[in-house]
């Protein structure tokens, strides 16, 4: 089925599809990013910029900054491919438990694991000095890339995973075949055929690494980061010149990994995905490897566990780590003062935003990869922007964006001889703006997840048929309908995981929507922000422990609502 | 289709949840910068009092006037409450605060009176040390009475205050130690009370170069024991508390808070011989306030009896202006610390300055 440009537009169902989307893409990505372009690369940017890439002090932040990234990015990945190579080749006991011990971190809020870790692990921690006597010393790149590890790794994890799955066994049964070594089959064959998943996987980690604002503000001790120094720009000197340069210099790196994991890693890939693959995983065997690995996986569970419950603990503590008299004062401060006004506003906003990009990103999906027509790999780049940009820059862009209405004067003037204008984007963030600033979260968010949404989606409808479609066409359906009633229920399983993802991914963000908040609207990751700051653990943790009730909540909603089990199990295992 | 209509319904309530959004019937809009719990227990009150929908943002003093000059043209806040006097001087003098005369400051001391009625005080404390105590065992150290004992070597790494330029808390201790630093020039013999040299101060009080260039150098020998800056002036309290430093730069009553709420025992106040500063916290009107009414009475409010007794439910022990509101037994005296000479106008003239040189000079720097 082949879309000449022409045919698309004669489609009104796609046109409005396409103007839709496009127009999100320029309003809500590139113009946020370009106004804060604009002021990194004003006189004053750019002076600031001269000076921050040449002053030493500067140049330590910068490299701190990358150091934590590949730090992360390599141990995340050791550890995503640890796990994965575990449940997939090796014959273990608790591999169901092991699975899901790896996914529990895609759900903590962030300051979450930073601050459980200090409390276990820190210079007064429960196990470091409780049990071992020890006064670890976790400030800095140490326990920072620790936190970040532990909860980053799931993405390579998962990526490694459904790479191990799907790569062939005939290639090892070969080599095995032609005496080569267990040893040496996974150095010369696992290992290259894996290398674009571990790339990327890298990839990935090291920019989610350096984006992350919520760990270092708790663990960076003197070790400075980028991302930091962005947050005290703004939210501490209200200097949003500087804040946009430091910005610029944490845009580059970003947005060349995303570009070199994207369509260079991507074009490298020896394994093809979609195929089946044909005979059996051959298991490890040898007992000491196995034993090994099951001994060091599950030490990690361990860890995962022990943290989560301290969490929990911690909610009902009078003072977490200090004082563990059993307590209900911290919910009672969270759902008294105004963070039931918190839960409700960030539920509600991320109600709103799920659907939307959900929606949004399978028809981008559709768009991109069943239409043919020019430009369609720009729509797909500016979406993919939405997440490749760090967080924090996109929080900026839209403060700086949408701070003033966006106005077009006419060349009229009324009586008063004041000029005429029409509003065409009211002012959406801080004091006064439209809907207490609830719009510019609701559509941060969206932006946030649409790109997860768009991947699932494209991944899923790469393997389903043409044909399908284009027999519902023939038969006279037009592409709404087509779309409605064969794609979508097709990719049910990809969308159901889309939104999953979106929402998880809404109530846990914080680097986004910390420029955004107004007294009007409270987002319950800015209220932990505030409670974490100030050091009141018990009340992050008591934030921490109803944001992951309504997280899981809305999954269990979610599965009931557009899942059935079959379905939604091979949407959360495959995609997220 | 099932799905079709999930998706159709999913959309709707998307719309509706979305204008369902209170539509902004908010009245006040308050700057905080004490604690939070304090915010919700005196916003709490005012709303209950007078009914008009109060809501507020904590920022602390340094960031709160960042923000009220960022939007001065259209102010996004209409009264600020709470934080050091410095920071209210700072931004009358840049016009960012409305005059206006509240019928409660009366019998109020003239120093709780800001200039053309710009601020008013609303309550004192006093800077000190706030030190684990099993902390300062292990490390050797006794409980730190004067600022020199803060740059024990054994301290490496176990101090830690806030960041002068978005604190108010470490600004007063930084203004602190310039004066401290200005009074030994200006005495060098110790005679607090005989003819100044003229080198510590200038003719109109202010403390002049040279001391602050020695307050800077202080500073920059401290930051060698300092694990982190925090932004928030109290983050580092509850971080001694927890034995992740020895000794926090904090005002005396967030210290005693922390007893209170849950670290008895564990920390200990203490207060440099050679004279600690103190904060005067302010409460103004800002100039082009969207609520201006409401923002004169919660100026009141503030002011009053009533409304400074909230402090009590939350554990603020600061000292209240009003004279009519009841001291807690909790609250330092003042009358038993040696106290420095704060020229809070002066402060506030030269606090972005300061703050910003502090950032340069000192902050970035990772210690040795």
């Amino acid at each position: 089925m082949s879309f000449s440009g022409g045919r698309l537009f004669r489609d009104p169902v796609l046109a409005v599809g396409l103007v839709v989307v496009v127009a999100f893409i320029l309003i809500s990505i590139l113009y946020p990013i370009m106004t804060m372009l604009g002021v990194a690369f004003s006189a004053d940017g750019l002076a600031l910029l001269v000076k921050y890439l040449t002053e030493r002090i500067y140049l330590n932040l910068v490299g701190n900054t990358f150091l934590l990234g590949i730090v992360v990015g390599v141990a995340g990945t050791a550890l995503g491919f640890l796990f994965a190579y575990v449940q997939v080749k090796v014959d273990v006991p608790f591999k169901r438990f092991m699975h899901l011990m790896a996914l529990v971190p895609l759900i903590s809020p962030p300051f979450a694991l930073a601050t459980a870790f200090l409390i276990l692990f820190g210079r007064n921690g429960l196990i470091s000095k409780g049990v071992f006597g020890v006064r670890a010393d976790v400030y800095g790149l140490s326990g920072l890339s620790f936190v970040l590890t532990l909860s980053l790794f799931t993405v390579a994890y998962l990526n490694l995973k459904g790479m191990l799955q799907a790569l062939d066994p005939a290639m090892e049964e070969a080599a095995t075949n032609l005496g080569a070594s267990r040893w040496h089959v996974f150095r010369t064959v696992t290992l290259p055929m894996l290398l674009p998943g571990i790339l990327s996987s890298f990839l990935l980690l090291f920019v989610e690494a350096i984006a992350d604002l919520g760990n270092p503000l708790v663990l960076g001790g003197d070790f400075e980061v980028l991302a930091m120094r962005v947050y005290v720009s703004v939210i501490g000197l209200y200097d949003t010149t500087a804040a946009s340069v430091f910005a610029i210099i944490l845009l580059l790196p970003a947005l060349l990994v995303f570009v070199v994991q994207r369509y260079w890693v991507n074009r490298i890939s020896v394994i093809t995905v979609t195929g089946k693959p044909t005979g059996n995983v051959q298991m490890i065997e040898n007992p000491w490897i196995r034993w090994t690995l099951f001994a060091v996986i599950m030490a990690f569970c361990v860890l995962i566990i022990l943290l989560y419950a301290s969490i929990f603990i911690g909610a009902f503590a009078r003072v977490p780590g200090v004082n563990h008299e059993f307590t209900l004062k911290n919910f009672e401060f969270v759902i008294k003062g105004y963070g039931s006004e918190a839960m409700v506003d960030t539920t509600l906003f991320s109600v709103v935003a799920t659907p939307i990009a959900g929606i949004l990103g399978i028809v981008i999906a559709f768009l991109v990869v069943r239409k043919k027509f020019r430009g369609r790999a720009l729509i797909d780049f500016g979406t993919m922007l939405g997440i490749a940009v760090p967080g924090t820059i996109i929080g900026i862009g839209f403060l700086l964006a949408f701070n003033v209405p966006s106005n077009i004067y006419l060349p009229f003037q009324d009586a008063a001889g004041q000029p005429l204008y029409i509003t065409l984007i009211p002012k959406l963030t801080g004091g006064r703006a439209l809907l207490g600033g609830a719009l510019a979260i609701v559509l941060v968010y969206i932006v946030r997840s649409v790109p997860a949404a768009l991947r699932s989606g494209a991944g899923a409808l790469s393997q389903i048929d043409p044909a399908i479609e284009e027999a519902s066409i023939s038969l006279g359906a037009d592409s709404g309908l087509t779309f409605r009633k064969i794609t979508l229920p097709l990719i049910r399983p990809a969308f159901l995981s889309g939104l999953i993802y979106a929402f998880a991914r809404s109530m846990t963000t914080i680097s986004a929507i910390v420029f955004l908040t107004t007294p009007q609207t409270r987002i319950m990751t800015q209220q932990i922000l505030n409670e974490t700051e100030q050091g009141r653990f018990g009340n992050a943790f008591a934030y921490c422990v109803i944001l992951i009730g309504i997280v899981l909540a809305a999954m269990a909603v979610l599965y009931f609502v557009v899942g059935s089990t079959t379905g939604a199990e091979r949407g959360l295992e495959g995609g997220a | 289709m099932k799905l079709t209509r999930t998706i159709t319904i999913l959309l709707f309530l998307s719309v509706f949840g979305l204008l369902a959004v209170r539509a902004q019937e908010d009245t006040l809009t308050v700057l905080c910068t004490p604690q939070e719990d304090w915010c919700v227990a005196i916003t709490q009150a005012f709303q209950e009092k007078t009914g008009i929908q109060t809501s507020y943002v904590r920022l602390s003093s340094g960031e709160a006037l960042a923000r009220i000059r960022a939007s001065a043209s259209d102010p996004e806040f209409s009264i600020w409450w709470g934080g050091p006097a410095d920071a209210y001087i700072a931004a009358a003098e840049e016009g960012l605060l409305e005059s206006y005369e509240s019928p409660n400051a009366e019998g109020f001391e003239p120093r709780f009176i800001g200039e053309n009625n710009s601020w008013y005080g609303i309550y004192m404390g006093a800077t000190g040390f706030c030190s684990n105590v099993q902390m300062l065992e292990e490390l050797g150290v006794d409980a730190p009475t004067s600022w020199a004992d803060l740059l024990n070597p054994k301290l490496k790494g176990m101090v830690a205050m806030a960041h002068p330029a978005t604190s108010g808390t470490a600004f007063t201790a930084f203004w602190t130690v310039i004066t401290l630093e200005a009074d030994k020039l200006e005495h060098p013999d110790g005679d607090m009370e005989g003819e100044g040299t003229g080198e510590g101060y200038t003719e109109d009080g202010v403390p002049t170069q040279a001391a602050i260039d020695n307050a800077f150098a202080y500073f920059s020998e401290l930051n060698n024991n300092i694990l982190q800056y925090t932004r928030s002036g109290l983050a580092s309290g509850p971080m001694a508390g927890r034995g992740e430093i020895a000794v926090s730069i904090i005002f005396s009553h967030d210290c005693i808070k922390l007893q209170v709420e849950g670290f008895e025992g564990i920390l200990t106040t203490t207060f440099p011989e050679e004279g600690t500063g103190y904060e005067i916290g302010g409460v103004g009107v800002i100039t082009g306030a969207h609520e201006p009414e409401a923002a004169r009475m919660f100026l009141d409010f503030a002011l009053s009896v009533e409304g400074q007794s909230t402090a009590q439910q939350v554990n603020a022990f600061q000292i209240p202006t009003n004279p009519g509101t009841p001291v807690s037994e909790m609250s330092v005296d003042f009358s038993q610390l040696q106290l420095v000479d704060y020229n809070f106008v002066a402060a506030g003239s030269l606090r972005t300055e300061l703050a910003e040189r502090f950032d340069k000079e000192v902050a970035p720097q990772p210690a040795e």
